[in-house]
């Protein structure tokens, strides 16, 4: 791989994506694919009669949010549908031959040398027990029958294309050896081994940080470009859809809702969901943090789940534009009159204009939030909570260890200061392995600091006693990432949100089942939901009583631990709208803990930038973001796939090191794409006041200010 | 990188051998212990009931019976190291010669019943595992069913009415030295081998065909396939060695129940094995040889169980690195 930093992205030829393509630049054919699973709950139909069709060289991205169908649409293709799914009917249709009918030893030809296959989860997607380049040279072999020898000269090439460096060694390590970007290049590796004309990647990038997202992504174009193979890339990113894909289907419920080239679905969305779940990321993206913090658009409700037959249209219970004739069938997908290269599944397209998505903003009000801690109201100008060289480093050395020399600690959390005003919001941004959730648990003393302070309201949290703690917790409250973890799974909703005031000793035994009532409809559900237990729940439900239980003390400050990321769009929207009612009616103060840039810059005050257990850039939102002064901050937007302003992107390269090995000097200097030299491997950087913020770089340094382009940083 | 990791490996089998020598000393602690507590004077055990105070006392004497408990256990200790675990009170026979003697019949045993319950388990396992829910899958988790339900003694009355008294086609009991008679020690091993490994090749069966199950839906089997391997291939390089790796901790784990077993199949087949010892042993309180007898066994069962974490560190490369996972 090069090493040059900038890289613009390229499409095929526009005339390839567009309508009226030649049919033998066809690849791909799939019709009327139907594919179901049988459950104990009934028969799912997980793709309901999906029309698509694919060109040579062409990507095509497969959109929609979770359950939608997607995956099984795509593994479909392969026919690699595991028990207990079975392809019921439909054609695939791949040039010329029918997929479907094909022998065994037939499809195992098939996928050995016309296909590929990316997936999602690159941790359990390779052998574990075999070595990466055996797995590569195994696939080489299948695709060109090649002797043994041959096939592991060819796999170090391979694995020398993916972008694995020293490649020839590398190729007798095992997986776990690998980080998580670089096993997914192998499994690439893998998938290209027969340069197949068809590539499908099933969520590639999603398990992966964002600048190893935007890697895969280069690579995967790249690739396209040299091998001249179609891609069907799955994914639930908009974004990424529109950074690398030419074509779009977005997918609902099993059906192909709407389908034509990127450009113009995104730009002009016939489907009224599709126009939803543009609404629900454009209002992030386009944010510009508190002054006009304005609710998200949002569609409300979830998506039908997909047991027995449906006789109306699947979207109709969520579309702001159904009217009876939706209650009749699901309408089939059909070509846009106006627009030849476009599909639309909707009686009412021509409508989709008038179709207007809105919130309306709900009061949350809770009865008792009055009975708090006295002076809580007026905080004078005082930070509610405070963090003074705040550290946490593990030990993970076993005994032998310990006594055959002093062990590096894992600094993932290295003396960082935060400070959080009333009714104020401040993100902690940053890679997987910065350190930013280990700083959070430390914050809530859910484990034990090394060194630093920690105050809320002048109470010395790290000082605090057993008593004083528990007192303490009322105030102090966090949300996780993974409600459904976080959530006992033998208890009720009522339970779950009555215990922390059981624990508490909170009101009397009546109010608490008054207060558990007011609660639950204070974060959207009703008391129909009390009996129900977490796995009757759906992902946004299941946050919504995390965020119940988290109120039921009243507390002050929430911590918020990636609250929405693994969560679609469209209820992501729904739960940022419902912490923002609450922040407002309640005076809460948040800790928003995020990898996702576009929310922390639509939620928050203020924003801390963190890598390698410590903060190298922080102040208020707008003077962080725009324009970003700090190297990894840069990048770290550049990285976010979609946006228009992309064209140049820097791709940082390698991963975040092993905080038990920090670097010297300035810890980015290894990836910075702006290193000055070897002042930052020498010295730490300090602190610099600019334009309101905070910066932790040299650059910032008067001697340095000529290295900046300050003009390509505006 | 390879001699890195074989650098890691020795590490790891260094920690394990350390471990394993600490875990003997409180092996030897808990057996002296419970054995010199145990009511019942030993002197009175030699000589019987009728013997005189004076007799007794002198015997004590000679046997240093009234020293101190630990002393007395550093010395034992201090014997066992040096190959001396003192003298049978039955016998009169030295211990170390008696379990030297033993030792390689219950081996023998012991190793035979392994080897008849991995090689049938694993292509049983394999077969049923891969044929889910067939008549062959069926007839497999039966057989298997039985053997985890019904004790090992039991199949050894039904192997010795069948094979010895039926047919008489093997001989019930006794013990040829294989190393003598290869054949004759196949013979005489073959009934209690097989009434032994019974339950661990039931036990192997079921675990190798759930955990193929279990790997068959790995996400490395789906990436497999969307390359082109074949089913075979799927199933013999890439599922089995991953599926192996829990049933080998079960080999392990039931190592334990192996030797309790031995004792009691020993005795129906009145096999001269260490298992047949230590029982005599514990009837007639013959204090020396029970800890001398204890102490081999668990030796040789923390050593197996060794060997089978050493092994699994070579089959799973994950193992090595320590910390990682
Ligand atoms: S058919 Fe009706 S309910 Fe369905 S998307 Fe169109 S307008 Fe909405
Ligand atoms: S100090 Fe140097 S290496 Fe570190 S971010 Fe600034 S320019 Fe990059």
């Amino acid at each position: 791989m090069s090493n040059e930093p900038a890289y613009t992205r390229r499409r095929s030829d526009e005339s390839t994506a567009s309508a009226g393509t030649p049919p033998d630049d066809r690849l791909l054919t799939v019709s009327d694919l139907t594919t179901v699973f049988h459950t104990e709950e009934g028969i799912v139909n997980a793709v309901d009669g999906v029309d698509f069709h694919l060109d040579r060289g062409e990507i095509l991205g497969l959109v929609g949010e979770s359950g939608a169908g997607k995956s099984a649409t795509a593994r479909s293709v392969l026919r690699l549908i595991d028990d207990p799914g079975e392809i019921v009917g439909g054609r695939v249709d791949f040039e010329g031959t029918d997929v479907r009918s094909l022998s065994d030893e037939g499809l195992r030809e098939f996928r050995a040398s016309n296909t590929g296959m990316v997936f999602q989860d690159p941790t359990t997607t390779l052998n574990p027990t075999m070595t990466v380049g055996r797995q590569v040279a195994e696939a080489v072999q299948t695709a060109r029958g090649l002797s043994r020898s041959a096939a592991k000269r060819e796999a170090v090439d391979l694995l020398d294309r993916v972008g694995i460096p020293d490649a020839a060694a590398r190729a007798n390590d095992y997986p776990h050896e690998f980080s998580g970007g670089q096993k997914q290049r192998v499994i690439v590796a893998i998938a290209i081994a027969s340069e197949p004309d068809l590539l499908v990647a099933d969520e590639p990038t999603t398990a992966l940080d964002v600048t190893i997202q935007a890697q895969i992504l280069e690579l995967l174009d790249d690739l396209r470009e040299d091998l001249g193979m179609s891609i069907l890339f799955i994914t639930h990113d908009l974004g990424v859809v529109r950074e690398i894909c030419d074509r779009v289907a977005v997918m609902y419920a099993g059906s192909v809702v709407e389908s034509g080239p990127a450009e113009s679905l995104f730009s002009d969305p016939r489907h009224p969901y599709t126009k939803g779940l543009l609404a629900s990321i454009n209002s992030v993206d386009d944010g510009t943090g508190p002054a006009d913090r304005d609710r998200l658009n949002v569609i409300e409700g979830q998506m039908p789940d997909l047991t027995g037959t449906t006789d109306a249209c699947k979207y109709a219970d969520r579309c702001p534009g159904a009217t009876e004739e939706c209650r009749e069938a699901h309408p089939d997908l059909e070509p846009v009159p106006t627009d030849p290269g476009r599909s639309v599944a909707c009686y009412r397209h021509e409508h989709v204009g008038e179709m207007a998505y809105e919130y309306d903003h709900e009061s949350r009000s809770l009865s008792w939030q009055t009975d708090r801690a006295d002076g809580r109201g007026d905080a004078g100008d005082e930070p509610v909570v405070e963090t003074e060289g705040l550290v946490k480093h593990f030990d993970t050395s076993g005994p032998i260890e310990r006594f055959l020399g002093d062990p590096e600690p894992v600094r993932a959390v290295d003396g960082i200061d935060i400070e959080i005003d009333a009714g104020s919001t401040v993100g902690l941004v940053g890679e997987s392995g910065c350190g930013k959730s280990t700083a959070a648990r430390a914050l809530l003393r859910l484990i034990e600091p090394t060194d630093g302070s920690v105050t809320y309201r002048e109470t010395d949290v790290t000082a605090a006693g057993s008593d004083e703690l528990r007192s303490l917790r009322r105030d102090l409250q966090i949300v996780f990432q993974d409600p459904q973890s976080s959530l006992n799974p033998r208890r009720t909703v009522r339970q779950i949100v009555r215990r922390p005031m059981d624990l508490h000793g909170i009101g009397s035994q009546g109010d608490r089942a008054d207060r558990v009532a007011e609660l639950i409809d204070a974060v959207g559900l009703d008391t129909s939901h009390l009996e129900r237990y977490p796995h009757e729940l759906s992902g946004g439900q299941q946050q919504r009583v995390g965020i119940a239980r988290a109120l039921a003390v009243n507390p002050e400050v929430i911590v918020l631990d990636e609250p929405v990321s693994g969560l679609d769009v469209s209820v992501q929207a729904q739960i940022l709208n419902l912490l923002a009612d609450l922040q407002e009616e309640l005076d809460l103060v948040y800790l928003l803990i995020s990898h996702d840039l576009s929310v922390v810059e639509h939620v928050c005050d203020r924003v801390a930038v963190m890598y390698l257990g410590q903060i190298v850039e922080h102040g208020p939102t707008e003077a962080v973001f725009d324009p970003p002064y700090h190297p990894y901050t840069e990048s770290l937007l550049s990285a976010i796939p979609g946006l228009e302003q992309n064209e140049e992107r820097i791709v940082l390269e390698g991963n975040v090191p092993d905080p038990s090995n920090v670097p010297s000097g300035c810890r980015f200097h290894p990836r910075c794409p702006r290193k000055i030299g070897e002042v930052c491997e020498r010295e730490d950087p300090t602190d610099h006041a600019v334009d309101g913020e905070t910066i932790g770089c040299h650059l910032m340094r008067e001697e340095y200010a000529d290295e900046v382009d300050w003009g390509s940083v505006d | 990188m390879r001699s890195a990791i074989d650098a890691q490996f020795a590490r790891y089998a260094a920690r394990r051998v350390g471990l394993l020598v600490v875990s003997l000393l409180g092996v030897s602690v808990v057996t002296f212990g419970i054995v010199n507590v145990l009511p019942g004077d030993v002197a009175l055990l030699i000589l019987g009931n009728r013997a005189s105070p004076e007799r007794l006392e002198a015997l004590r004497q000679s046997l240093g019976l009234n020293r101190p408990i630990w002393i007395r256990y550093l010395d034992w200790l201090g014997g066992v190291l040096t190959g001396d675990m003192g003298e049978s009170l039955r016998f009169g026979d030295p211990v170390a010669r008696l379990i030297v003697q033993r030792l390689p019949a219950s081996a023998f045993l012991a190793g035979a019943a392994v080897v008849i319950a991995v090689t049938v388990a694993i292509p049983l396992g394999v077969v049923a595992g891969q044929a889910r829910n067939t008549w062959k899958d069926f007839t497999t988790s039966v057989v298997a069913f039985t053997g985890i339900s019904l004790p090992d003694f039991f199949w050894g009355l039904v192997l010795i009415l069948v094979f010895a008294e039926f047919f008489s086609v093997l001989p019930p009991s006794g013990y040829v030295n294989p190393a003598v008679d290869p054949i004759g020690g196949l013979r005489h091993v073959a009934l209690p081998a097989l009434s032994l490994g019974f339950a661990l090749m039931a036990h192997l069966t079921r675990m190798t065909r759930s955990s193929l199950i279990e790997e068959l839906r790995a996400g490395y089997v789906r990436l497999a396939r969307s390359k082109g391997v074949s089913e075979r291939d799927i199933v013999y390089r890439h599922a089995l060695r991953n599926a192996f790796l829990p049933v080998l901790t079960v080999i392990g784990l039931q190592i334990g129940f192996l030797f309790s077993g031995i004792v009691i199949i020993e005795q129906v087949f009145a096999y001269p094995g260490l298992g047949r010892l230590a029982f005599q042993a514990l009837l007639n309180r013959d204090t020396t040889l029970i800890q001398g007898s204890v102490l081999t066994i668990a030796t040789v069962f923390m050593l197996s169980n060794l060997i089978v974490d050493l092994l699994y560190a070579v089959l799973d490369p994950r193992v090595q690195t320590g910390g990682g996972a």
